[in-house]
């Protein structure tokens, strides 16, 4: 079996920042995402994730290198300074390179 | 005087109230007591369609001609609101542009919740008001939001920017927002329906409504208290704005309700609305439409300040100046 690199990014951020993001995605190329709720304790203080208004999600979306780079440009350009946010990839492996 | 006193105390002792301060208590004592989210929506979502709802069948059973007028009113109220609050925010407070057009559009946006408060209490008073000024709240909701989102984007804009796509974003966002949606989908339905339609879905949407209400408010007093430590952070001139601002519009709409022929109750209703600020459909759309602007700033006032100010005095104080315009006892 033959292992592809790619890279994870993975997104933590306010919920009303949802349509934003997912737009971004579609923007860059993503063949598809992972979102899901999440709450905790960041620089804007506690989310407690009861109302929307304070709630936070996760998005996590699969990207050949190159890709994943100018989604973490993109982000840091235009997002950043507007919304609570932060944003990591990581190294991962895939078996089907050509779903992502 | 002593009746404001006493319209306050009757207030104050309202479950809605009590429940809301029971919340506030909560977190205030750190207690471990949370909403999940999901309930959150569902409560919200019960509300407002039962709200839409009743009101559909009110306008079915009113007539069309005698909603036109009061709602056109209140149409020009919502969106001449953002107008003046604009440059008080802006010159008075001196905040940045696009922060005073995103406080100026939850003001001229509605509470629905605080709507809902208001009716309980002319309900408890006896007084009667028009079953049907629930189309108020439904048509005062978007216009505010699109004017405030206008303002933003001309006081912020870039040369060559165009801000047609930004515009469009809110467009959809307060007209076809999800509070939106339900509150003028199930007054429609509510109108189509009628009579008929009212007997049939009463044991759902009328009788638990006022057990589902105290449960919202109480969810509501413990997202307003966390929100009294960032009153520090808005500092003392939006604390007074999101007192004075209200005392101000309750009257404008109070003496405009009198104006366009509602009664007591109704006018009371316009001007609760005209006061109330919005923190379902504004505080999304202006996310969306106007990112630049400081959620703390419009959330906290929304919420934190105007909120419990207009259910517990601002509520007595717009009926007792109701009482007085209309001349004497009802």
């Amino acid at each position: 079996m033959k292992l592809h690199s790619m890279k994870l990014v993975t997104i933590v951020c306010e919920a009303l920042a949802r349509t934003s993001v997912t737009g971004l995605l579609k923007e860059i190329g993503a063949h598809g995402y992972t979102l899901f709720s999440v709450e905790g304790v960041g620089a804007q203080g506690s989310r407690v994730a009861d109302i929307e208004e304070f709630a936070n999600i996760q998005i996590e979306v699969v990207l050949p290198p190159e890709s994943a780079l100018k989604l973490m440009s993109r982000l840091e350009q235009e997002f950043f300074a507007r919304f609570a946010m932060i944003a990591y990839s990581s190294d991962i492996d895939v078996i089907r390179s050509a779903k992502f | 005087m002593s009746d404001l006193l006493q319209a306050i105390q009757a207030n104050l002792l309202s479950p809605a109230v009590l429940f809301f301060l029971l919340g506030a208590f909560a977190t205030l004592s750190k207690s471990d007591l949370k909403f999940p989210e999901p309930l959150y929506l569902g409560l919200t979502i019960y509300l407002l369609t039962a709200i839409g709802f009743k009101g559909g069948v009110a306008i079915s059973n009113a007539g069309l001609a005698a909603v036109w007028l009061p709602a056109l009113a209140a149409i020009v109220l919502g969106t001449l609101i953002p107008l003046w609050s604009y440059p008080v925010l802006r010159f008075l407070g001196r905040l940045s542009p696009v922060d005073s057009a995103a406080i100026a559009a939850h003001y001229g946006s509605v509470s629905a919740v605080t709507f809902i408060a208001a009716t309980n209490f002319l309900k408890s008073l006896d007084v009667p008001y028009e079953e049907f000024a629930s189309a108020f709240l439904a048509v005062m909701e978007s216009p505010a939001i699109i004017v405030g989102v206008v303002l933003g984007k001309l006081a912020n804009k870039k040369a060559g920017e165009s801000f047609v796509p930004t515009l469009k974003v809110a467009v959809h966002e307060a007209c076809l927002g999800r509070s939106v949606i339900l509150l003028v989908g199930a007054m429609l339905i509510g109108f189509l329906s009628g009579k008929r339609g009212y007997e049939a879905t009463a044991g759902f949407f009328v009788a638990p409504f006022q057990g589902v209400l105290a449960l919202f408010l109480l969810e509501m007093g413990m997202v307003a208290a966390r929100r009294f430590g960032d009153l520090r952070k808005v500092g003392p001139f939006l604390v007074a704005f999101g007192i004075t601002m209200p005392i101000l519009h309750g009257a404008l709409g109070v003496a405009l309700g009198q104006f366009v022929g509602l009664s007591l109750g109704g006018a009371t209703l316009m001007g609760l609305l005209a006061a109330s600020a919005s923190y379902i459909a504004a505080p999304a759309a202006v996310r969306l439409s106007l990112p630049d602007a400081n959620p703390t700033l419009y959330l906290t006032s929304a919420l934190a300040i105007t909120f419990p100010f207009n259910i517990t005095i601002g509520l007595p104080m717009y009926y007792e100046f109701a009482k007085w315009l209309f001349g004497g006892s009802p």
